[in-house]
C-alpha cells in the first residue's frame, strides 16, 4: 500500500482528560452514547499491610481508542452491502446510505469503533476527520490533546519516529487486523496482563 | 377575496422572541393576527372564533399532541399549523396525530410558513365552500384560489433574516423537544462521508468564544465557528504553530463542551416566580418543591424591588444577605446589606501564607516560572492533581521538567492521574495529617542534621530570612520557649515529634518518612510544590507555615531549580507576576458597604437558622437574616452545611437567584431570574501569566435572558436609586478599557509596554471613548486573533524565581511580614485565628488535629477502636465540572459519572463491587452514588468530586446526585476556612436502583410543571 | 431478553428449522415413494411441503427486525465476495426462492417427478449451504465462543433435530387432516405414519446424542481457548446456568424421553392420541430448547479487545 494514514498515541503523557472524546463529540455532532474516539483506564496492583502500614503497587494508565483503520479491517471483509470502504489513503470510512444497520461489523471489530446510530439506524465511526485534513488541518482529537499525547501521519513515517508497537494491554494480537497505530507504551503498560490489570472503566466507554 | 373574508390567524407560542419574529413574518397578513402567549389564553382566543391557528405545540409544557386536541375540542373548526422542532420525525407524527393540519418545521418558518398558510387557506376556502355549496347549490361562487392570493405578495418579501430563524431554531429546539415527552438530545451525527460541514466550507466565522469559568486552569482559548448566528463547532488554540517553549493554549473537555451550556434546551427562559409565594414567603415549606409561574420581567423586577423594599424597612437592612453579583452596588447606596466572609478554595492559604510570609497562591505566587521548573532535580507533588484541577496546559508543564530530568514524588491519598504519568514515587498518606507528616520530616532532619558530617539543614538561610526556628532567632518580643525547634523535639510538651509519631497519625512507615527527609533534604535543586487541598482542613491554620518551614529548613527557596510555595489553579507549574494582563474596566466603585456585619461562610446557615453569629473573640451577636440574594454563584450547593442550607432557605422570607439554569440556588428560591452568559455579552478578557484573550459576543442574548447588570439597574431605578453610580460604564465600554490599558512585559524584561496600537477610527468603529496609543499589535489584530501570547524561550529576560532577591539580601529586599522575613514564628497569624472568634493556635506551626479528621474516625484513639464514621471522605475538583458548572451537561455527564472512589479492602469489607449503588453517610447528611473500586485509593480513604447538583429525594432525605456539602458539615474553626478534606463517612450498599446520571432527564422547566426534576 | 438477539434466534431457528424439514420430508417422502407409492406419499407430504414455506418467510422477516435501516436490506447481497453475510442471505433467499417453486411444481404436479426430483434435490442443497454459511457468519477471529467447528456442527444438528421433529408433527397433522377427508384409505396412511415416527424417533434419538457431545466438546473447548472463550464458558456456568441447565433439559426430555415413547407407541399406534400428543410436546419442547440454546449462543459470546 503506498500510504495509510495512521494514529500515535504516547501513552506516557496521557491522563485520561476525554479532551480528545469531547471534541470528536462536537466536531461530529455525536450524541451520548456514540464516541468515535474513547479513553479506556486500566489499574492493577494491590496492597499490603506491612509493619502495620499500607504498601501499595499499584499502576495505573489510560489508553485512548478510536478507530485504528486497519490494514486487514475484519469489519471491512465481513460488510455484507460493501458500504464499509477502503480509501487509497488507508481510512477505513462507512456509506451510511448503503448501510442496513446488521451491526455485524460491531462484531468483527476488535477496537469498539464501530457505534450505531440509534437515529438512523445505520453505522457511523471516525473517518479520520478526512473533511479536516482535506483542508490541511489534523483531526479534531489530534488538535485538542492538551497532553500532545495524540498524533497522526503516514504509519510507515510514524514507525520510523516511534517504533512499532501496536498493542499493550487491553488490545487484542494485532495480527488479527493489522491495525495502523503506534504506541508509546506506558512504563506499566509493560506489566499489565490479563492476569495482573484490567479495564476499570468500562461504564464510561 | 378582500380581507374580510380572508381568514384570522392566532400566533400561540410562549416564547416571546418567537412570537415578535413571526409577527414580522406575518405584518401584513390580511386577515389580522392575534397573538397568545400561554396555554389558557390561547384556549380562549382559539374558541373565541379565529380560523387559523399557528403554534408550537410542544413548547407549552404539555405534550404537543394533548395540547392540538385540547384546542380541537374548544374549537373543533379552527385549522392547526403546528411548528415543530427540527432534528426529529416524532413530532411531526404527534404532531399530525394531535390534529394539526400542517406542520412547519421551526428553522423553516421564515420560509415555509406563509406557502403553507396558503395552502391551508385554500383548503379552508374550499371547505367553507363545500360547506355552503351542500346549503345552497345554487351560489356560485369563484373558487377563492383562483383570485390573486395576497400572501403570494407576501411571499416575495422575507421579513425576517434566516439567521435569526436558525437561531431560535437551534437554541429552542432541544428545549421543545423535552416538552413532547421522554429525554431527546437534538444532535444528530454529520455523516462521514457526506457534505463537509461548514466549519469545513468556510461560509461561516471562527469567533474567540469567552471560557469563563472559576475552572482553576490556564485560561484556554476556545473559538467558535458561528454560521448564521449557530454555532457549528469549537476548536482550542491553532493560532500557531505548537511547542512546548511556545505552546498552544488547548483547552479541556469542560470548555469544549460549552455548546451544550449556552445553548442547552435546560437554560431558564424567562423569569418565573414560585406559584405558593406571597410577599413575606407564602408558603415557604415548598421552597425546592412548587410549581413554577412564569412572569414578565416588568413583574419579576417589580416583585424583587419591593420585597427588597419591604424586608429593609420592616427588618433593616442587615436582614439582606447578598451571597454573591452586582447586586451589592445597588444595595450599598440603599443603606448596605450583609455578606459572608471566609475563603473557600484556598483553605488556610489566604491569610496564613501571606501573614508568614508566603504567596496565597494566585494573588502572590512563591514558586518560579514554568521554564525554570525545568532546571529541578525533584518535584515534590503535595496534595496536588493538576490534571484535574488545574485542566489545561499545567501538566504539560510538568511533564516537560520530567523530561528535563526531574523526579516526581506524589503525596496524596489517590494515586492521581497526574501521578499516572509524573510520579516516580508515590506516597499515599491520610487526608488531613499533611501536618504530622512534615513535622516527622522536619524531626528527622533536625536529628540528622550535622553541617560538617551531614548537611541536611540549610542553617544560613535559616539564619539570615528566617525567625523562629529555634531560640536563638526569635523575633522581638517573642517568648523564646515558643520556637519551632523545641517544638519538634518536644522540649516543653514531651512528645518528640518523630518519623514514628507522625507515622501513627498520617499512615507513611516512618523509614520511608526518613528517606523522604534525606531526599528532599540532600537533592540540590528541589521544588516543594503544594496544591490547596492539604489546607482546606479543619484547623489547618498552621499548615502553610509548616510547608513554608520545610523550605525553609532545606533551603529551596529563592533560586534556579529551588522553590516552596502552592502551585495550583491558575497559577499551577507557572509562577510570577503576568508578563501580560489587562486594564481595569475603570468601573468606579460605589463607596462602602454601610452594613459592616460579616457571617462566616461556616456559619451563614446557623445564623439564618438560630439568629446569631460569632462577630470575634468571645463575641457572638443576633441577626436576623430574612433575605437571601444569590446575584450569582452556587452558595447553597458550594458552602459546607447544604441540609443546614435547605432549612435555612425553606426559613427566610424571600430568596432570588440571578441564574442560567435551575441551580440549587434557584431551585430553593421564590423568584429566578434568567440572565445571559458570557457568550451572550458584549465581551470578555481574560489571560494567564504568558496570554491575553479578548472573547466577542457569540450569539444575541438566548430566550428572555437578561445581563446580571440590567438586572441590577432595573432594580436601583424601582428603588430610585442613582442607576448612573450603580452602572457607570457600558460594558463595551469596560471592555475597551481592559484592551486598552493591557500592558505586555518588554522583551528585555526591563518594564511593560502597552499592547494594543489604537486610534481615533478604532474607536469610532468601536462605538467607544479614549485616547489614542502605540502599542505592540493592532486592535483588529488583537480582535481578529482573539489572543495575544507572549513568546517564550529557555533562557528568555521574562522568567521568574520567587524570592530571589530576599535571598541575597533579605534587609534590603524586607518581605510584607511584620519582621520582613519569613515567619517560622508569626505573631499575627495566631492574633489573626483568635480574633476570628472559633479557637486558638500558637504563634509556631503545631500540629492540630482536625475536627472529623482521621483521629476522629476512633471512638478509642489509644485502642484504635473505630467509631460509627470509619472511613475519611475529602472532596476533589472533579473533571466533569468547574465545581458545579458544567455539572448538567450530558457530554460531560457521559464522560465522567460522578462515581464515589473507593480502595477494594475497604470495598470487600461492605461486600461491594463497582457499579453498586452505595449510600454514604456523614454525621451531617447521606448521599448515595455508584461505587468505582479502584487500587488507586488508598485503604481508609474514600472520595467524591465536589459541586454535583443537590437532588434530595424528598422521602429519604438522601441525595441522589452526590453532592458533596450534604456530608461536609459546617464546622467553623481557626480562621473560618471551609474544611472540605476533613469529614467522617460510613458507606454501605444501597439496595436500590440509580441511573446513570448522563441518563436523567435534563433540569427543563415549565411554568405549571413541578420544579422537583 | 434483548430485541437485537430475539429477531436472530428466529432467524436462525426458523431458516435452520426450514431446511431440515425440507431435506428431512425429501428423505422420508423418497423412502415413502418407494414402500407406498408416489400417490400415497404425496398425500401426507404435500400438506407437510406447504408448512415448510411460512416458516421459512417468518425466518426471513425476523432477520429484517435486526437491521437498524431495513429499506436498505436488498444491499446486503452486494458483498457475497467476502462476506459470510452476504452469502447466508443470498443462499437464504435461493433456497427459499427454489423450495417454493418446487412446492408449486409438487403441488400442482407440474413437470416430471424427476424434473421435481432434482429441483428438490437442488433446494436441498442450496438449504444446507445455506445453513453452512450461516454457521460461518458466526465464526469471527473476534469470537472465540463462536469460531469453532462446533458453531457448524451444532447448527446442522439443529437443522436436522428440529426438521425431524417439525416433519413428524406435520406428518401427523397432515394424517389428522386426511383421516376425516379420505377415510377409506385411514389404515394405509396410518401404517406410513407409523413407521415415518418410529424412524424419524431414532433419528431424534441419534441427533441428540450428537448433539450432547457437541455441547459437551464445545464447552471444554472454550474453558481451553483464549481467555475470553473461558469468560463464555464461565458465563454459562454462572450468570447462564440456570437457563442452560433448563435448554438440556428440554431436549433430553423432548428429544430423548418423549422420541423414545413415541419410538414405542408408534409401532401400531393403537392409543394414537398418546403417541400424537407426544409427537408435539417434543417438537414443542426441542424448539424452546433449541431457542434457547441459540440465545445463549449470542449472550454468552465475548468479543476480543474492547
Amino acid at each position: 500500500m503506498s500510504k495509510q494514514l495512521a494514529f500515535f498515541i504516547d501513552q506516557t503523557v496521557c491522563t485520561g482528560c476525554k479532551g480528545c472524546q469531547i471534541a470528536c463529540k462536537d466536531k461530529n455532532n455525536l450524541p451520548v452514547g456514540m464516541n468515535y474516539r474513547k479513553v479506556y483506564e486500566v489499574n492493577g496492583g494491590g496492597w499490603q499491610q506491612v509493619g502495620g502500614f499500607w504498601e501499595s503497587n499499584v499502576f495505573a494508565y489510560t489508553l485512548p481508542v478510536s478507530c485504528m483503520h486497519c490494514q486487514e479491517p475484519l469489519c471491512l471483509e465481513v460488510c455484507p452491502t460493501g458500504a464499509t470502504f477502503k480509501r487509497d489513503d488507508g481510512v477505513v470510512m462507512v456509506n451510511e446510505d448503503v448501510c442496513i444497520g446488521c451491526r455485524y461489523c460491531e462484531w468483527a471489530c476488535p477496537y469498539g469503533a464501530r457505534q450505531f446510530n440509534e437515529q438512523t439506524g445505520v453505522i457511523n465511526k471516525c473517518n479520520f476527520c478526512a473533511d479536516l485534513q482535506a483542508q490541511g488541518e489534523p483531526p479534531a482529537c489530534v488538535a485538542a490533546c492538551p497532553m500532545r499525547a495524540l498524533d497522526f501521519g503516514d504509519l510507515n513515517e510514524l514507525q520510523a519516529r516511534y517504533g512499532t508497537t501496536a498493542a499493550v494491554y487491553p488490545l487484542p494480537s494485532p495480527s488479527l487486523t493489522q491495525p495502523s497505530i503506534v504506541i508509546k507504551a506506558h512504563p506499566d503498560a509493560r506489566r499489565a496482563t490479563v492476569e495482573t490489570a484490567r479495564i476499570v472503566n468500562l461504564e464510561e466507554v | 377575496m378582500d380581507a374580510r373574508q380572508f381568514p384570522s390567524l392566532l400566533l400561540a407560542a410562549p416564547h416571546r422572541w418567537l412570537r415578535e419574529t413571526l409577527l414580522q413574518v406575518l405584518q401584513a397578513w390580511p386577515g389580522g393576527v392575534t397573538t397568545a402567549d400561554n396555554h389558557d389564553a390561547l384556549l380562549v382566543a382559539a374558541k373565541a372564533g379565529t380560523d387559523i391557528v399557528v403554534l408550537t405545540p410542544f413548547a407549552f409544557g404539555m405534550h404537543g399532541a394533548d395540547l392540538l386536541r385540547e384546542v380541537h375540542r374548544v374549537a373543533p373548526r379552527v385549522r392547526m399549523v403546528a411548528l415543530i422542532p427540527d432534528d426529529d420525525g416524532d413530532y411531526r407524527l404527534a404532531a399530525l396525530r394531535g390534529g394539526a393540519d400542517a406542520v412547519v418545521y421551526e428553522s423553516q418558518a421564515d420560509v415555509d410558513l406563509l406557502p403553507t398558510l396558503q395552502t391551508v387557506t385554500r383548503a379552508e376556502a374550499s371547505r367553507q365552500l363545500r360547506r355552503r355549496s351542500s346549503r345552497a347549490r345554487w351560489v356560485k361562487e369563484e373558487r377563492p384560489m383562483d383570485n390573486p392570493n395576497p400572501i403570494a405578495e407576501l411571499l416575495t418579501e422575507r421579513h425576517v433574516s434566516r439567521r435569526s430563524f436558525i437561531k431560535w431554531s437551534a437554541a429552542l429546539g432541544g428545549a421543545a423537544a423535552l416538552a413532547g415527552g421522554g429525554l431527546k438530545f437534538g444532535l444528530e451525527p454529520l455523516k462521514s462521508t457526506g457534505a463537509a460541514p461548514a466549519a469545513v466550507a468556510g461560509t461561516g466565522e471562527w469567533i474567540t468564544a469567552a471560557c469563563w469559568h472559576n475552572c482553576g486552569g490556564h485560561r484556554c482559548l476556545l473559538k467558535a465557528y458561528v454560521v448564521d448566528g449557530v454555532v457549528q463547532r469549537v476548536k482550542t488554540d491553532d493560532t500557531h504553530p505548537d511547542s512546548v517553549d511556545f505552546p498552544q493554549n488547548r483547552a479541556c473537555a469542560r470548555g469544549r463542551s460549552q455548546r451544550q451550556q449556552v445553548f442547552g434546551p435546560d437554560r431558564l427562559k424567562y423569569p418565573m416566580v414560585r406559584k405558593h409565594w406571597a410577599p413575606g414567603g407564602g408558603d415557604k415549606s415548598l421552597r425546592g418543591r412548587d410549581e413554577w409561574v412564569r412572569i414578565s420581567w416588568d413583574e419579576a423586577l417589580n416583585i424583587l424591588a419591593s420585597e427588597i423594599k419591604r424586608v429593609k424597612d420592616t427588618y433593616g437592612n442587615e436582614s439582606i444577605m447578598v451571597t454573591g453579583g452586582d447586586i451589592t452596588r445597588a444595595l450599598t447606596l440603599y443603606g448596605g446589606y450583609t455578606t459572608t466572609w471566609g475563603t473557600t478554595s484556598w483553605g488556610t492559604w489566604f491569610y496564613t501564607g501571606p501573614k508568614t510570609g508566603l504567596g496565597d497562591g494566585l494573588y502572590a505566587t512563591s514558586h518560579n516560572d514554568r521554564m525554570d521548573l525545568r532546571n529541578s532535580q525533584l518535584v515534590v507533588m503535595w496534595g496536588a492533581n493538576p490534571a484535574w484541577s488545574s485542566q489545561g496546559n499545567p501538566t504539560y508543564f510538568y511533564q516537560a521538567a520530567k523530561a528535563a530530568g526531574a523526579k516526581f514524588i506524589f503525596i496524596d491519598p489517590f494515586y492521581n492521574d497526574s501521578a499516572m504519568i509524573l510520579a516516580d514515587e508515590w506516597i499515599p498518606i491520610r487526608p488531613a495529617t499533611d501536618h504530622a507528616l512534615a513535622l516527622g520530616i522536619a524531626h528527622t532532619l533536625i536529628t540528622e542534621d550535622n553541617p560538617k558530617t551531614n548537611p541536611l539543614i540549610d542553617w544560613d538561610f535559616l539564619n539570615r530570612c528566617t525567625v523562629g526556628f529555634d531560640k536563638d532567632h526569635m523575633p522581638a518580643g517573642a517568648d523564646s520557649k515558643e520556637n519551632f525547634r523545641d517544638y519538634v523535639l518536644g522540649t516543653q510538651d514531651g512528645q518528640a515529634k518523630t518519623a514514628e509519631w507522625a507515622a501513627e497519625i498520617c499512615g507513611v512507615h516512618p523509614d520511608r518518612i526518613r528517606a523522604l527527609a534525606r531526599e528532599i533534604a540532600q537533592t540540590r535543586r528541589v521544588a516543594l510544590l503544594t496544591g490547596w487541598a492539604p489546607a482546606r482542613v479543619n484547623n489547618a491554620d498552621a499548615w502553610p507555615q509548616m510547608f513554608m518551614t520545610l523550605g525553609c529548613m532545606t533551603g529551596h527557596i529563592g533560586q534556579p531549580g529551588r522553590m516552596t510555595g502552592v502551585s495550583c489553579w491558575e497559577k499551577s507549574a507557572n509562577g510570577g507576576p503576568d508578563l501580560v494582563a489587562a486594564g481595569g474596566s475603570g468601573v468606579a466603585g460605589v463607596g462602602d458597604n454601610p452594613i459592616k456585619t460579616v457571617v462566616n461562610n461556616n456559619e451563614l446557615w446557623d445564623a439564618v437558622l438560630t439568629g446569631q453569629y460569632t462577630a470575634g473573640y468571645k463575641s457572638v451577636k443576633p441577626i436576623n437574616i430574612q433575605m437571601l440574594y444569590h446575584g450569582m454563584g452556587s452558595a447553597l450547593n458550594q458552602k459546607v452545611g447544604l441540609v443546614k442550607g435547605i432549612e435555612a432557605h425553606r426559613k427566610v422570607e424571600f430568596v432570588v437567584s440571578q441564574t442560567h439554569f435551575l441551580t440549587t440556588n434557584a431551585k430553593y428560591s421564590d423568584l429566578v431570574l434568567p440572565v445571559t452568559t458570557q457568550w451572550e455579552r458584549e465581551g470578555y478578557v481574560k489571560g494567564n501569566r504568558e496570554v491575553l484573550m479578548w472573547a466577542r459576543q457569540i450569539t444575541p442574548p438566548l430566550y428572555e435572558a437578561q445581563d446580571d447588570m440590567w438586572v441590577v439597574r432595573e432594580v436601583a431605578t424601582r428603588l430610585g436609586l442613582d442607576v448612573a453610580k450603580v452602572d457607570p460604564l457600558p460594558l463595551k465600554q469596560q471592555v475597551f478599557n481592559q484592551i486598552a490599558g493591557a500592558k505586555v512585559a518588554k522583551v528585555d524584561g526591563s518594564g511593560q509596554e502597552p499592547l494594543v496600537t489604537i486610534s481615533e477610527a478604532d474607536m469610532a468603529a468601536m462605538g467607544v471613548t479614549g485616547k489614542p496609543q502605540q502599542g505592540r499589535i493592532s486592535l483588529a489584530q488583537f480582535r481578529d486573533q482573539g489572543i495575544y501570547q507572549v513568546q517564550r524561550r529557555p533562557g528568555d529576560r521574562l522568567g521568574y524565581i520567587a524570592f530571589e532577591a530576599f535571598r541575597k539580601d533579605p534587609e534590603a529586599n524586607k518581605l510584607k511580614t511584620d519582621s520582613g522575613k519569613l515567619e517560622i514564628h508569626c505573631k499575627s497569624i495566631a492574633e489573626f485565628v483568635k480574633n476570628s472568634g472559633f479557637d486558638e493556635v500558637r504563634p509556631i506551626p503545631t500540629y492540630n488535629k482536625a475536627t472529623e479528621g482521621y483521629e476522629d474516625t476512633f471512638t478509642d484513639w489509644a485502642h484504635k477502636i473505630k467509631g460509627g464514621f470509619p472511613l475519611q471522605l475529602y472532596t476533589i475538583h472533579y473533571r466533569r465540572r468547574t465545581h458545579s458548572v458544567f455539572d448538567n451537561l450530558p457530554w460531560l455527564r457521559e464522560a465522567f459519572p460522578q462515581e464515589f472512589i473507593m480502595n477494594p479492602v475497604d470495598a470487600e469489607a461492605r461486600g461491594l463491587k463497582t457499579g453498586d449503588i452505595v449510600r454514604i453517610t456523614s454525621r451531617h447528611g447521606s448521599v448515595m452514588r455508584p461505587v468505582w473500586v479502584t487500587e488507586r485509593m488508598m485503604p481508609g480513604v474514600v472520595t467524591l468530586g465536589e459541586g454535583a447538583w443537590s437532588q434530595i429525594d424528598e422521602t429519604t432525605g438522601i441525595c441522589q446526585a452526590g453532592a458533596t456539602n450534604t456530608l461536609n458539615g459546617a464546622i467553623a474553626t481557626g480562621q473560618g476556612h471551609q474544611g472540605w478534606n476533613s469529614c467522617n463517612v460510613q458507606v454501605e450498599k444501597y439496595d436500590g436502583t440509580l441511573e446513570p446520571d448522563a441518563t436523567w432527564p435534563q433540569r427543563i422547566v415549565f411554568p405549571g410543571a413541578s420544579n422537583h426534576v | 431478553m434483548r430485541t437485537e438477539e430475539t429477531a436472530l434466534v428466529l432467524f436462525t431457528i426458523l431458516g435452520q428449522m426450514a431446511v431440515g424439514s425440507f431435506v428431512i420430508l425429501g428423505i422420508v417422502h423418497w423412502w415413502a415413494v418407494g414402500r407406498y407409492g408416489t400417490a400415497k406419499a404425496d398425500k401426507l407430504a404435500d400438506y407437510a411441503l406447504l408448512a415448510i414455506g411460512p416458516v421459512m418467510i417468518l425466518g426471513m422477516l425476523a432477520s429484517l427486525l435486526h437491521l437498524g435501516n431495513p429499506v436498505n436490506a436488498y444491499r446486503a447481497v452486494l458483498h457475497v465476495g467476502t462476506s459470510w453475510l452476504s452469502r447466508e442471505i443470498l443462499l437464504g433467499s435461493l433456497f427459499a426462492a427454489l423450495g417454493a417453486l418446487f412446492a408449486l411444481l409438487q403441488w400442482f404436479k407440474i413437470g416430471s417427478t424427476i424434473l421435481r426430483g432434482v429441483l428438490a434435490v437442488i433446494a436441498a442443497g442450496v438449504g444446507l449451504a445455506f445453513v453452512f454459511a450461516m454457521a460461518r457468519v458466526y465464526q469471527l477471529p473476534t469470537m472465540p465462543a463462536w469460531n469453532t467447528w462446533t458453531t457448524t456442527a451444532s447448527f446442522f444438528v439443529t437443522t436436522f433435530l428440529l426438521g425431524a421433529l417439525a416433519m413428524m408433527a406435520a406428518y401427523v397433522l397432515s394424517y389428522l387432516y386426511l383421516r376425516n377427508k379420505d377415510a377409506e384409505d385411514v389404515a394405509g396412511l396410518r401404517d406410513m405414519l407409523g413407521n415415518v415416527l418410529r424412524s424419524l424417533s431414532v433419528a431424534t434419538l441419534a441427533l441428540l446424542g450428537i448433539e450432547l457431545v457437541i455441547v459437551a466438546l464445545g464447552v471444554v473447548g472454550l474453558s481451553r481457548g483464549p481467555l475470553e472463550a473461558i469468560q463464555s464458558a464461565n458465563l454459562l456456568a454462572t450468570e447462564f446456568l440456570s437457563l442452560f441447565a433448563t435448554r438440556l433439559i428440554l431436549v433430553l426430555l423432548g428429544a430423548g424421553l418423549f422420541a423414545f415413547l413415541l419410538y414405542r407407541s408408534a409401532r401400531d399406534l393403537n392409543r394414537e392420541r398418546a403417541a400424537f400428543a407426544l409427537v408435539f410436546a417434543a417438537f414443542a419442547f426441542v424448539l424452546v430448547g433449541e431457542a434457547i440454546g441459540r440465545y445463549l449462543f449470542y449472550v454468552t459470546s465475548v468479543k476480543i479487545g474492547l
